[in-house]
C-alpha cells in the first residue's frame, strides 16, 4: 500500500517529466523534491534528465533572425500602421 | 505561394484544422467577468522581440532557412492584419505562433501523417542516462555525462536530432523546447488537449535522446563500448 505523503521511486518515474517542466501540483511537487533528497538514483536521473533538457534548450535558443527577415517585418508593420 | 497566396487559401478553405485565421479567438485565459479591458498596445512592440524565436521556429519547423523566413514573414503579416482579434492582457506569443504553425501546416499539409511509420514507443525510457551509463561515464561521484554528451554536440547537431521527429512531436517539442511555452500555452497556440501536449512532448523527447545518442555515435563523440572518444 502507498502512503500518501511519499512517493516510491515508480510514483516519482511517472512524474519525472512533469516534475521537470513545473507542471505538478505544489503537493506532488513537493511529494516528488522530498523523495529525490533521500533516493540518490531518483536523484541521479531527475539531475540528468534536467541537465539534458536545459543544455538542449540553450542550443536551439541560439538562432537569430536574420537581417533580411527583421527588415521584411519592419515593411509589414511601417506598411500598416500606415494604412490604419 | 505568395503571401497573397496564402491570404487567398486562407480565405477560400478556412485555416489549420478548419478555423479561419483571422476569425480565432484570442489565445489565453478569458477571465469570466473583467471590470476593466487592458489597454491595447502597438504590435510592434509585442511583436518585434520574439522574432528571433518565431524564426527559430520556423526554421525547425521548414528545416530550410528561406522557407522559414518566408513563414514568418507571412504570420507577421497575418498578425497585423488580424491584431483586432487579439486580446489584449491574453499571451501574445500563444497567438502569434498558432498563427505562424498554421501557415506552416497550410504549406506542408500533406506532410502531417509520417508519425504513424515510426515506432515510437519502441525507445525505452532514460536513453541516454542508460546509454552514458553503460559506457561508465556516471562511474565517478563529480561526473555529469549529460553535460559531457551534450556540450560535444553543437546546435545544428541537436537541431538535426530535433528535425528526425515526426511533425506532430517535432512542433510540440519544437515550441517546447525553443519557445518555452507551459503545456496550456502549447495546447492553446496548437488547439489540441494539453494531455496530448503532455504525451506527445514525453515521447518526442524519448526520441529525440535516441536522435542525439546517434548522431553522436555518427559524428564520433561517443564510441560504442568506449565512452567519449
Amino acid at each position: 500500500m502507498t502512503s500518501v505523503d511519499r512517493y516510491t521511486c515508480e510514483e516519482v518515474f511517472r512524474r519525472l517529466n512533469d516534475f521537470l517542466d513545473r507542471e505538478l501540483t505544489p503537493a506532488e511537487t513537493t511529494l516528488v523534491e522530498e523523495h529525490l533528497k533521500t533516493c540518490a538514483q531518483c536523484a541521479s536521473e531527475h539531475a540528468f534528465e534536467q541537465t539534458v533538457l536545459e543544455e538542449i534548450k540553450e542550443k536551439l535558443r541560439r538562432i537569430s533572425a536574420p537581417p533580411s527577415l527583421l527588415s521584411k517585418v519592419r515593411t509589414i508593420l511601417d506598411a500598416e500602421n500606415g494604412a490604419s | 505561394m505568395s503571401v497573397l497566396g496564402v491570404l487567398c487559401a486562407a480565405a477560400a478553405k478556412g485555416w489549420g484544422w478548419g478555423t479561419p485565421l483571422l476569425g480565432f479567438a484570442a489565445v489565453g485565459t478569458v477571465a469570466a467577468t473583467r471590470p476593466k479591458e487592458p489597454e491595447p498596445v502597438p504590435i510592434d512592440t509585442l511583436l518585434t522581440p520574439i522574432l528571433d524565436r518565431a524564426y527559430g521556429f520556423a526554421l525547425r519547423l521548414s528545416r530550410n532557412r528561406a522557407d522559414a523566413e518566408d513563414l514568418v514573414q507571412e504570420a507577421a503579416l497575418l498578425a497585423v492584419r488580424g491584431y483586432h482579434t487579439f486580446q489584449p492582457g491574453t499571451n501574445f506569443k500563444a497567438w502569434f505562433f498558432r498563427i505562424l504553425t498554421n501557415c506552416y501546416y497550410s504549406r506542408y499539409r500533406r506532410n502531417r501523417h509520417e508519425s504513424s511509420l515510426v515506432d515510437i514507443d519502441s525507445t525505452p525510457e532514460l536513453f541516454l542516462y542508460v546509454r552514458t551509463a553503460e559506457l561508465g561515464m556516471h562511474a565517478q561521484p563529480g561526473d555529469n555525462p549529460a553535460h559531457d554528451l551534450i556540450d560535444r554536440l553543437d546546435s545544428e547537431q541537436v537541431a538535426a536530432a530535433l528535425e528526425t521527429l515526426p511533425e506532430e512531436y517535432r512542433v510540440v517539442s519544437t515550441l517546447y523546447f525553443i519557445d518555452d511555452l507551459a503545456y496550456e500555452d502549447i495546447a492553446q497556440a496548437l488547439q489540441i488537449p494539453v494531455g496530448t501536449v503532455r504525451s506527445r512532448l514525453h515521447r518526442g523527447r524519448k526520441i529525440l535522446q535516441r536522435s542525439l545518442w546517434r548522431i553522436a555515435l555518427e559524428r564520433g563523440i561517443v564510441q560504442e563500448g568506449r565512452g567519449p572518444a
